[in-house]
């Protein structure tokens, strides 16, 4: 778990919701560029997941290691069942709904910092 | 972008329906995770607050099976789930902040959801004005003579 795949995530997740209200502002479906920033979320949360396995299994042990593994697995999740959700959607609003998966891996990436740091109250 | 959105009518799982379905099937995997850890790990600390987590994972459970489903007995499952969801929002929220006490461990309703960015407040009311635009679009369509 480093803070810099967070702020990575962060970046593209946000930048990826940006495109999901600009698609349903513009009254139009979501393309091959939401479908690329979702891809490219996906493979950061991937590296995280990687990078966090790794360390559980040198010994680090965050202090709520269940909730730290629900986070984990649903946090690589979401975007997958953003994309899935989004692409059978016709209408305007499936930006909108890549918008919200995104922005909640945004959050979820920060509460795993928490959680893996144990800093969390 | 993609191409041009298609304008159909609506459905409860379609348009702004889809956005709420997520976020209500996200919502009962939230408070459904969070109520097993709590009651798995810890249930002798906080039994209520633990308790209303599960209840409120049965009711966004309800919510997103209700907007799933649709037609009239959907519409009316959303709509009740919903209510249930704003009430218990509201009584918790200001329970939690009146009678601290009363709630050691939070909740997903707690603060009227402020853990959660205040999405609890505002998805019950979203659910609810959808449902009822849906409702007045039915009985429109109702009204209307059929063609011959």
């Amino acid at each position: 778990m480093t803070t810099l795949l967070a702020v990575a995530a962060t970046v593209i997740a946000v930048l990826l919701a940006l495109l999901g209200v600009a698609s349903t502002a513009a009254r139009r479906r979501i393309g091959v560029v939401h479908l690329a920033g979702a891809a490219l979320l996906e493979a950061v949360l991937l590296v995280q997941a990687v990078v966090a396995l790794v360390g559980l299994a040198s010994g680090h042990r965050p202090p709520q290691t269940a909730a730290f593994l629900g986070y984990l697995a649903g946090a690589v999740l979401v975007p997958v069942a953003g994309v899935l959700w989004a692409r059978t959607e016709p209408t305007r609003w499936s930006g909108t709904v890549i918008a919200v998966a995104a922005l909640v891996v945004a959050v979820m990436v920060w509460r795993l910092v928490q959680l893996w740091n144990g800093t969390d109250g | 972008m993609g191409e041009p959105a298609e304008r159909r009518p609506a459905d409860t799982a379609s348009g702004p329906g889809r956005v709420l379905v997520a976020l209500y099937a996200l919502f009962t995997l939230a408070a459904g995770a969070r109520a097993a850890v709590q009651v798995a790990t810890r249930f002798d600390e906080a039994p209520v607050a633990y308790l209303l987590s599960a209840l409120a994972a049965v009711i966004y459970l309800m919510a997103t099976i209700g907007l799933v489903r649709g037609g009239r007995t959907g519409r009316r499952t959303a709509m009740v789930a919903c209510s249930v969801e704003l009430a218990g929002v509201l009584v918790v929220g200001t329970l939690s902040l009146v009678d601290r006490a009363a709630f050691p461990d939070a909740t997903v309703w707690s603060g009227y959801g402020r853990g959660y960015g205040f999405v609890p407040l505002v998805l019950p009311v979203l659910g609810l004005l959808w449902l009822r635009h849906l409702a007045e679009l039915a009985a429109e369509s109702k009204s209307v003579p059929p063609e011959v």
